[in-house]
């Protein structure tokens, strides 16, 4: 269960001096197991409400809660012990650049101490599920961008979170990519992951027919079940 | 026990697979950390040579007594036992006015000094004691000594007011050498230090949305910070032995030149003899610079 409680994000810009408000007063709860939508223009605060899940941010004011834990209260430090029941799918994949496909997607389970002679048997299982059984030695670079998301998907699923995180991921691919990503998701949130999607794609919003949370200058407008685009 | 060291095996794979993947920037790391080591070699060796030189210039800081000819061998070899028990003294030597005579045609061979000991005629030279103290700068206690009066029917001439002032200026070279070793060891790893570090910084900040990727998997600091405090060790490592061969090659190249540059210091010699000390210093060097210099550069992003 994640829950905001009045929360709201304010950037202090050194530079301009001034103060950028990233999210207003924003008040829901996601149960566990939900699929939710996060829908808005760029810069509407979608982003941020995710890096308040992921603690890289804390809030100005208000509270967030993730399985009755109080968010505001974690330090960096302990951050990873969150970041345990999360899985990242970012819009520019966010893989090291460093490490093979295979690499990249044991990296979590190594991260988190998981049992060596399991870490390989698992991570070929997942990166056959999505697809890159014969590019397993590549590097990053050497991949296409619905490759790299679909890297980026098993490094998510890997450690069996119970929240994915998705920012914008179908954002720099093609339809044809963008509809096989969507599916992906969705078989994870049939598998159990409560899946929390940003997007301002209005094909997949509408396409989806899940719960939108609509997301205007850091507020938010809309608040449905089976929503639709509405921007 | 064995959970850890599967744990640090796997930094250690890590590390090493960066330093491997990104090629270039691990030889960049381990040039400046080579420079380094280069450095903190040169030091200590320089230690060496100038300990060295410094000892071979109180070697040459003496005092001669001159007896009056009357005075016997036997009772100036007895007076020579005393002053060897004196505290202040390293070493008293006998110069007869026989070996005198031959040490002073022997250096002055056909010029124009060995010309007049040969007009004068005879052995113009008188039996002395040569007295090296072992602080250069209490040649004044012995020659006291021996203005006793016990001596002052003995002693025809102590030289030690020609000389002071000599003594004086080769002390205080000798202290000024030793000083300057001090001053640029502190001054030259000073240097050594920011380099290395600055060069890691730089490294590791071109990487900073790697170690921002890597927390947002689930990494703890230590996994983030373990590979990259690996491959700095291995850059420092390389470096190190780089400069054990440089140092080897360079100093057998050109061992006759800097002997002489070094008033009979072979840098060859020295080094064969602490080849271990040396090594050992530099190994100390490379890795202590590269794990140090990228726990800093890592941490920065760690941070609360």
């Amino acid at each position: 269960m994640i829950e905001f409680e009045n929360v709201s994000k304010v950037y202090y810009l050194d530079f301009a001096k001034e103060k950028k408000t990233a999210l207003k007063d924003a008040t829901f709860k996601i149960k566990d197991g939900e699929f939710v939508i996060l829908c808005g223009r760029s810069g509407a605060g979608k982003t941020t409400i995710l890096k308040l899940i992921s603690c890289e941010e804390k809030p100005t004011s208000g509270r967030v809660f993730f399985d009755k834990k109080d968010l505001t209260m974690v330090k960096k430090s302990d951050a990873h012990l969150i970041r345990e029941k999360i899985g990242f799918i970012f819009q520019d994949f966010k893989l090291l650049p460093y490490k093979t496909v295979l690499e990249n997607v044991a990296y979590a389970l190594e991260a988190f101490d998981y049992d060596e002679n399991k870490i390989n048997d698992e991570v070929r299982q997942v990166v056959e599920l999505v697809g890159l059984d014969k590019k397993m030695d590549c590097f990053p670079r050497e991949l296409s961008g619905g490759e790299q998301q679909r890297v980026s998907i098993a490094r998510a699923l890997i450690h069996r979170p119970e929240v994915i995180l998705a920012d914008e991921p179908t954002g720099n691919l093609d339809p044809y990519n963008t509809r096989d990503i969507i599916k992906i998701l969705l078989k994870i949130n049939e598998a159990g992951s409560t899946v929390i999607l940003s997007t301002h794609d209005k094909e997949v919003v509408n396409a989806l027919k899940k719960r939108v949370i609509t997301i205007d200058e850091g507020r938010i407008m809309r608040d449905e079940e089976e929503g639709v685009y509405f921007l | 026990m064995a959970k850890q060291t599967k744990y640090a095996n796997k930094l250690v794979r890590s590390g090493w697979d960066y330093l491997r993947r990104q090629g270039f920037l691990s030889f960049a790391t381990a040039l400046v950390i080579f420079i380094a080591v280069v450095l903190g070699t040169t030091l200590m060796i320089s230690q060496g040579a100038i300990s060295f030189m410094s000892e071979k210039i109180k070697d040459k800081i003496d005092v001669s007594v001159y007896f009056n000819e009357q005075v016997s061998k036997d009772k100036i070899l007895e007076i020579r036992e005393r002053v060897a028990q004196l505290p202040e003294v390293k070493n008293v030597d006998f110069i007869s006015s026989e070996e005198a005579y031959d040490a002073f045609v022997k250096n002055h061979e056909g010029d124009t000094y060995a010309q007049s000991l040969e007009a004068i005629g005879g052995n113009p030279f008188l039996p002395s004691l040569v007295i090296q103290t072992k602080d250069p700068l209490k040649y004044e206690t012995v020659s006291d000594y021996f203005r006793t009066d016990e001596f002052k029917d003995m002693v025809y001439d102590i030289n030690d007011y020609r000389r002071g002032f000599a003594i004086e200026r080769l002390s205080s070279l000798s202290s000024g050498m030793e000083r300057l070793g001090i001053i640029l060891t502190v001054f030259l790893s000073l240097i050594a230090i920011i380099v290395t570090y600055n060069t890691l910084r730089l490294s590791i900040y071109s990487r900073k949305n790697e170690i921002e990727i890597m927390r947002l998997v689930g990494a703890k600091n230590s996994f983030v910070r373990g590979p990259f405090m690996v491959q700095g060790a291995l850059c420092g490592f390389f470096a190190a032995v780089l400069s054990f061969v440089f140092f080897l090659v360079i100093f057998f190249v050109f061992r006759s030149g800097l002997e002489s540059i070094f008033m009979g210091f072979n840098p060859f010699n020295y080094f064969i003899s602490n080849w271990w000390l040396i090594f050992l210093l530099q190994i100390v060097i490379g890795v202590g610079l590269g794990l140090i210099s990228s726990f800093f550069a890592v941490r920065r992003y760690l941070k609360d």
